[in-house]
């Protein structure tokens, strides 16, 4: 076959410059995560070692500084709180959307205001929530791990609902007008069918949610606050990965500094595992 | 499948212990008494002063043993009295005197200053060339700091320094981003030697600093910045300086003479004060010879009656012991950090306010 | 995909017949549910109605345009006039979106047209992992490593090029440059990963038809799929520009938090969010500059709002949702 118009040796050179840039372009978008994965294993793993896990900061100025262990089980407590109130409701209102929401009024302007939640910047949720339960005496004046928790599940709401929604309308209609026909009522529909059927998609949109907010810092500067020592007590200030990261990056201790390396390591460690393990899971329960 | 019979039993789970949460904070300004098991420990908070941060860590480790557990969040003067305002904490950390519009948002009963002890505010710089120990005084560090005079080898800086080779770097100024407690020390000296300063940034905890100047938060940031940009000056604590080996001006003081930042001058600095009903003592700017000029004092302010202002009565005992073995065996662990310890008379006059803390009327 | 636990007892008719009690349930379960989603919306409402009933203390004094245009915030003096902060704001949001786009959208070219299929599961993900790390921590690196490798090279280029408008001068450390390009980076795989949707909603037809007519591939891309979804990468880019507003400590920790209007691309500068972190401790107890925080918040909010209604109604229109 003949072609039309022959390439003239410009054009080619042209292509095949154009693809480089494209390709150069590529690389370049690349770089970043190299190296910031570069630096963090470069400063942090020196920090990283068994006691840097186990013993809480300790504050002192002079000896020796401590490791990351309240702040570890900090961000496990309080994420873990987020995750228990933002998930179930998410879920719910997303299984709102599809199943009584759709096409209708009210529905779309819950819709319509998820995704408004979605665009708010974590530090006005954080002033929010800061100005309602930190300083007014309405729950009791002070910081507190699960205000922090409930700041980070107003972050992770809009996100559970708007991917929940997705996932939940890819049940196909013909799964749940089948159950209708055998004659389960519209809950039973709701939840031993339609519920079961999007559970990997909505797993996966759950993880990736809980792995932003482990990272997120804003937030919890204004609810849980900073503190030294590991504690189980939601109800008193507590520690956590973004916060101790926070704290120590503005210092002029070389260890200090190392540390916050060695925290930032093992959050991002932390993070990379629940949005790969999220990503892995979602290829595998494919739909289509 | 199971997860949609948890899920809604979850939900319900969650919700409850938050109210519970909720419900069990009632104790305003410290929900974490309720943490402690053991009538002898207590958890304090505090927040403030990153000029005083050094001591009151060393001070929360050796109490660790005493059963008392510290949690001090060096946030600056200004937000350590605008948490005390709030409720947040115990007691709060500030480097200046409380001033009227302080104890008016104070509402939760008198307040009290204890002064704790006094530091050195250096003037520290970064120029790896130059050897020497140079010289300034108050009015050329106010034109370094106003952007007037911008390159290390200025004539300004060069009279006082005569012999000295200064390379032709530029002058990157560092300052507070915060509202300090440390700021308002430096620039009540600097208002003190330079009239357009007084006139047009005046003294404060927070001022509206020059253009093209970098502003960092807390003491440690100001050392961070230091040493991280060749050409940098900064006013930060000695312990801060020292920590990090910076180099740091003679200050010509108001007697004529160039002092240098040392525990002895900063102790003649506290020497033959005046001392307000209040406790409020300023030690900027002293007259005696051998004083250091930018030395400060630091205080710990509180209520009264701290189990009125919101404290249960073993964090209010705690408290007490705290500020007791400050200004007791606290003070020798303060000089160990280059901080100047009270002089006697005024270590006596602190003592006699901690005695008189009360709980709901009774003295503790 | 099993259809939940509906069993067949044998030999019987169906099974969770439509009996009285299961029906009974069925109102309730709307209705919880529908009291759920109200909740939520009427948690959003209380939370914009909030937001401005607090920041009343300080636009009332200042006024709304007067706290947006004026340029003087000076907390020593209670005096909160935010034009330096929202200056701020868009020049580095601006930054990002020049250095960061073109890459963004060359990277979704080449991965979705150009790339062998081996590799584009790899590149995909790879790209979308820039999402994963926290901004704190893309703030520690930028203090650490940015600023500290990229000062000589900002120094060569501000002298060298001192002729261009917003360039020259002394270089500051943490500068709004620097911010940018954080913020460049830290766009980089939302804008990726929508474009890349956009660029697949392109018909084969279109592609097909002009390589048919002899076009060489850059060319295909340049007449067929670069106009089509011209206004999709429009919108993803929009998008991106809501993240890199509304973005708080990674920008803080590396922009030098001087509340002047920055005169040169290398000069330190300071944002709406960044403002809010810093100073929100010292704010507690004074309505005033508590108001101006919010007030700065509820700037910052509208922002985003308005960009990423905008955005939405752009890439909607591409993309089938």
């Amino acid at each position: 076959m003949t072609a039309l118009t022959a390439v003239s040796g410009r054009r080619r050179r042209t292509d095949r410059a154009a693809r480089g840039v494209l390709l150069a372009l590529t690389g370049v978008a690349l770089i970043p995560l190299v190296l910031v994965v570069y630096y963090l294993l470069k400063r942090g793993l020196g920090a990283i070692s068994w006691d840097f896990f186990t013993t809480d900061p300790t504050g002192s100025f002079l000896g020796d500084p401590g490791g990351i262990k309240s702040a570890i089980l900090g961000t496990i407590e309080i994420v873990a709180l987020a995750t228990l109130i933002a998930v179930p409701v998410g879920v719910l209102v997303a299984l709102y959307l599809v199943e009584f929401g759709r096409g209708k009024r009210f529905g779309n302007l819950v819709r319509y205001f998820v995704d408004v939640m979605t665009g708010v910047p974590s530090i006005v949720f954080g002033l929010f929530i800061y100005i309602v339960l930190v300083t007014s005496s309405f729950v009791g004046v002070g910081f507190a791990g699960w205000k922090g928790g409930v700041a980070l599940a107003l972050l992770m709401l809009p996100v559970v609902i708007r991917s929940g929604e997705v996932v939940l309308l890819l049940v196909p209609d013909g799964l749940r007008e089948a159950a209708l026909a055998l004659g389960a009522p519209r809950w039973k529909v709701a939840l031993r069918v339609v519920l079961p059927s999007a559970l990997p998609g909505l797993i996966t949109g759950s993880l990736l949610a809980i792995a932003r907010a482990a990272g997120e810092t804003a937030p919890l500067l204004f609810t849980s606050a900073y503190v030294l020592g590991t504690s189980f007590n939601l109800d008193g200030r507590m520690n956590s990965l973004p916060l101790q990261i926070f704290s120590d990056v503005g210092q002029a201790q070389d260890r200090l500094v190392q540390r916050a390396w060695g925290a930032a390591l093992t959050l991002v460690a932390l993070v990379l595992l629940l949005t790969l393990i999220a990503r892995l899971f979602q290829r595998r329960n494919r739909y289509t | 499948m199971s997860i949609i019979r948890i899920a809604p039993a979850l939900a319900s789970v969650a919700a409850l212990a938050v109210g519970v949460a909720a419900c069990g904070s009632g104790d305003t300004g410290n929900s974490n008494s309720g943490s402690s098991n053991s009538s002898k420990s207590s958890t304090l908070s505090g927040a403030g002063s990153t000029f005083a941060a050094p001591v009151y860590s060393e001070w929360a480790n050796q109490l660790k043993s005493q059963g008392i557990t510290l949690n001090y969040q060096p946030v600056g003067s200004g937000a350590g009295i605008a948490s005390l305002q709030k409720g947040t904490v115990n007691f709060a950390g500030s480097d200046p005197a409380l001033a009227p519009e302080d104890k008016q948002g104070l509402t939760k009963g008198k307040a009290v200053q204890v002064p704790m002890f006094f530091g050195a505010i250096t003037l520290s710089y970064n120029l790896p060339g130059v050897k020497q120990k140079l010289k300034i005084d108050g009015a050329t560090a106010a034109g370094i700091f106003a952007t007037k005079i911008k390159k290390w080898n200025d004539p300004a800086i060069a009279k006082l320094n005569p012999g000295v080779k200064l390379p032709a770097t530029n002058i990157t100024v560092v300052h507070r981003s915060d509202s300090s407690g440390t700021t308002k020390g430096f620039t009540t000296f600097l208002s003190d030697y330079s009239p357009s300063w007084k006139s047009q940034y005046g003294a404060d905890k927070d001022i509206k600093w020059a253009a093209g100047t970098t502003g960092a938060k807390g003491n440690d940031g100001v050392a961070a910045a230091i040493k991280q940009t060749e050409g940098a000056i900064g006013y930060v604590e000695q312990a801060y300086a020292l920590q990090n080996h910076f180099t740091f001006f003679d200050v010509k003081n108001a007697a004529g003479k160039y002092i240098a930042p040392t525990l002895a001058s900063t102790t003649a600095a506290g020497d033959g004060l005046k001392v307000p009903a209040d406790l409020g003592i300023s030690t900027i700017n002293s007259p005696n010879k051998a004083a250091y000029p930018i030395a400060s004092q630091t205080f710990v302010d509180v209520y009264h009656d701290l189990c009125k202002a919101g404290m249960s009565q073993s964090v209010a005992s705690g408290l007490k012991k705290f500020l007791t073995f400050g200004l007791g065996q606290g003070q020798s662990v303060a000089k160990q950090l280059q901080f100047a310890t009270l002089p006697s008379s005024i270590q006596s006059q602190a003592m006699q306010a901690v005695d008189g803390l009360q709980c709901n009327g009774k003295t503790l | 995909m099993e259809a939940g636990s509906l069993r067949l007892p044998p030999g019987g008719r169906s099974l969770d017949e439509r009996s009285p009690a299961s029906r009974a349930a069925d109102p309730f379960f709307r209705w919880g549910l529908t009291v759920l989603a109200t909740l939520v919306l009427a948690l959003i409402a209380f939370f914009f109605i909030f937001l401005v009933s607090k920041a009343q203390p300080a636009l009332s004094k200042f006024g709304l345009l007067g706290f947006v245009f004026k340029d003087n915030w000076d907390v020593s003096r209670n005096i909160y006039e935010a034009w330096s902060l929202v200056v701020g704001t868009i020049v580095t949001s601006v930054i990002a979106l020049v250095l960061g786009v073109p890459v963004a959208v060359a990277a979704a070219l080449y991965v979705t047209e150009l790339c062998p299929a081996r590799a584009k599961g790899a590149l995909t993900i790879l790209i979308d992992l820039l999402a994963a790390v926290p901004s704190v921590v893309y703030g520690l690196w930028g203090v650490f490593v940015l600023i500290p490798h990229l000062k000589p090279a900002e120094q060569w280029f501000s002298d060298t090029f001192s002729f261009l408008p917003f360039v020259g001068g002394s270089v500051a450390g943490p500068n709004v440059f620097i911010a940018g390009l954080i913020l460049a980076i830290m766009i980089l795989p939302i804008v990726s990963a929508i474009s890349r949707e956009v660029i697949l909603t392109v018909p084969r037809d279109h592609k097909e038809a002009a390589l048919a007519l002899g076009a060489t591939r850059w060319e295909m891309l340049r007449i067929a799929v670069l106009p089509y979804s011209r206004s999709g990468i429009v919108g993803a880019s929009m998008l991106g520009l809501g993240r890199a507003i509304g973005e708080t400590i990674a920008v803080t920790l590396v922009v030098g938090n001087a509340p002047n209007v920055p005169h040169q691309i290398f000069d330190q500068g300071y944002t709406l969010a960044a403002v809010i972190a810093n100073e929100f401790g010292e704010a507690a107890n004074n309505p005033l500059h508590v108001g101006a925080l919010i007030a700065a918040g509820l700037v910052l909010f509208v922002l985003t709002l308005a960009v990423n209604a905008a955005a939405r109604a752009i890439v909607n229109r591409t993309v089938p949702a």
